[in-house]
């Protein structure tokens, strides 16, 4: 199954954020719990933590790019072969948290 | 890295980056500066690169901190010091304005005092003493400079600016631009120098720091109505670059200062006096907070500062109701 990784609903003042940093490139798996991917908002650092297990398949918004609440940051899947959509408007969210550094 | 994308705290805290590291006579004094980056991250990294000497957590002792500064810059360093909030620059003012500003002149010109006091203004829910604008009160004070960027470019320029002048500069940041977002071109920003943010026909409105957002979305509004308004972003209150809005004011035939602080003595009032100093009669309305203190209630803060759709709602009657505006006539 493909699931979808959206940027989180931040503060309410948080406007564009920085895409900081992946914790990994497009085929690596994630164990829940791990760390996906790191944003940089206006002053604070917020950490995206898989709530499944997951391979990353793509990688939408990259470290330096800017994306705002509610974005596609990337793609991710629960086997590394599976098809990607054309269309990711009706692919799930993956289960995930973020916690601000 | 010219026209990247950077945060408002980061144009602030590149220009000091690169002014400490070309100068070591350049160094940041303020609460929360040192390791901590400061409370909106605007020294961040200051710390690291430079050090606890040159970036000096200090107690909260605003007249302290300031008169520290001034003999630091009257013996040859040049220091910035950071006063959190703009209300508790007040506690400051002996220093800065009985000293700082006059140096050079009690000293003819032997002595300056290249000082840049770094302040946030502006409401975002702090109620009383945490949200005040009181830049029009330093705009009277011959010997200093006051500046106000609304942009991440303009945050950094300025800061270059006001880190080579050689007298004291208040920099005014605000609160609601830090999270902003924008390209800088990394290019200087002269002091003294407004700006067209949006060009239009009909009426001039003037605004600085987080104002001229509102008036952009305000004259986003109108133009739907057919009223279209030239965006002048004054950036630099003292000087004030008087001659570009005289200028635009001669094309559009009308003026709406626009500000977050009182308007009493404001800043409006004082560009509408030297507007009208420039090109004779003219149409004129100030728009600015209510005679009130800003609430930490978050709908009386609302109430007191101006919004895109108070700022709309009072240019267009300006507009419509004012003979002698071009507007009217044409």
């Amino acid at each position: 199954m493909i699931y979808k990784l959206d940027v989180p609903e931040l503060s309410e003042d948080a406007g564009e954020v920085r895409v900081l940093e992946w914790h990994g490139e497009v085929g690596d798996a994630f164990e829940a719990g791990a760390m996906i991917v790191e944003l940089e908002t206006h002053k604070a650092i917020v950490e995206i933590r898989a709530g499944q297990p997951a391979v990353l398949r793509k990688i939408a918004v990259g470290a330096g790019e800017w994306c705002v609440s509610g974005a596609p940051l990337g793609l991710c899947s629960d086997s590394a072969d599976e098809e990607l959509p054309a269309d990711e408007a009706g692919v799930g969210a993956l289960l995930a948290r973020f916690e601000i550094a | 890295m010219p026209n990247e994308k950077i945060f408002y705290r980061e144009g602030i805290a590149r220009a000091l980056h690169e002014a400490m590291a070309a100068d070591e006579r350049v160094f940041v004094m303020g609460q929360d500066v040192g390791a901590f980056g400061g409370a909106y991250r605007e020294f961040d990294g200051l710390h690291a690169a430079f050090g606890p000497e040159r970036v000096r957590d200090m107690p909260v002792a605003e007249a302290a901190m300031v008169g520290i500064g001034l003999g630091a810059a009257a013996a040859g360093m040049r220091p910035v010091v950071s006063v959190t909030y703009m209300d508790f620059l007040m506690l400051a003012l002996d220093p800065l304005v009985n000293y700082g500003a006059k140096l050079r002149f009690k000293t003819a010109g032997k002595l300056t005092a290249p000082l840049v006091v770094i302040t946030t203004a502006g409401a975002k829910g702090q109620g009383v003493a945490h949200s005040q604008c009181i830049e029009a009160w330093l705009m009277g004070v011959p010997g200093l400079k006051v500046v106000a960027p609304a942009t991440p470019d303009d945050a950094y320029g300025l800061m270059r600016a006001a880190l080579a002048a050689d007298g004291p500069v208040v920099y005014v940041a605000h609160k609601k631009l830090f999270p902003m977002a924008g390209a800088c071109g990394a290019g200087d920003v002269p002091m003294g120098a407004a700006n067209i943010i949006r060009a239009g026909r009909d009426v001039t409105i003037t605004a600085h720091s987080y104002m001229t957002r509102i008036a952009l979305a305000a004259a986003d509004n109108l133009s739907v109505e057919g009223i279209s308004c030239e965006i002048v972003d004054i950036r630099s209150l003292r000087p004030l670059d008087v001659g570009l809005v005289a200028a635009s004011v001669a094309r559009t035939g009308a003026l709406v200062t626009l500000e977050e602080g009182q308007l009493a003595c404001g800043v409006g009032g004082e560009i509408a006096a030297r507007v009208r100093e420039a090109l004779g009669p003219l149409p004129v309305q100030r728009i600015g907070a209510r005679a009130a203190p800003v609430s930490s209630n978050p709908v009386l803060e609302r109430a007191c500062i101006p919004d895109a759709a108070r700022v709309a709602a009072e240019t267009r009657r300006f507009i419509l109701n004012d003979a002698t505006s071009r507007w009217r006539a044409g």
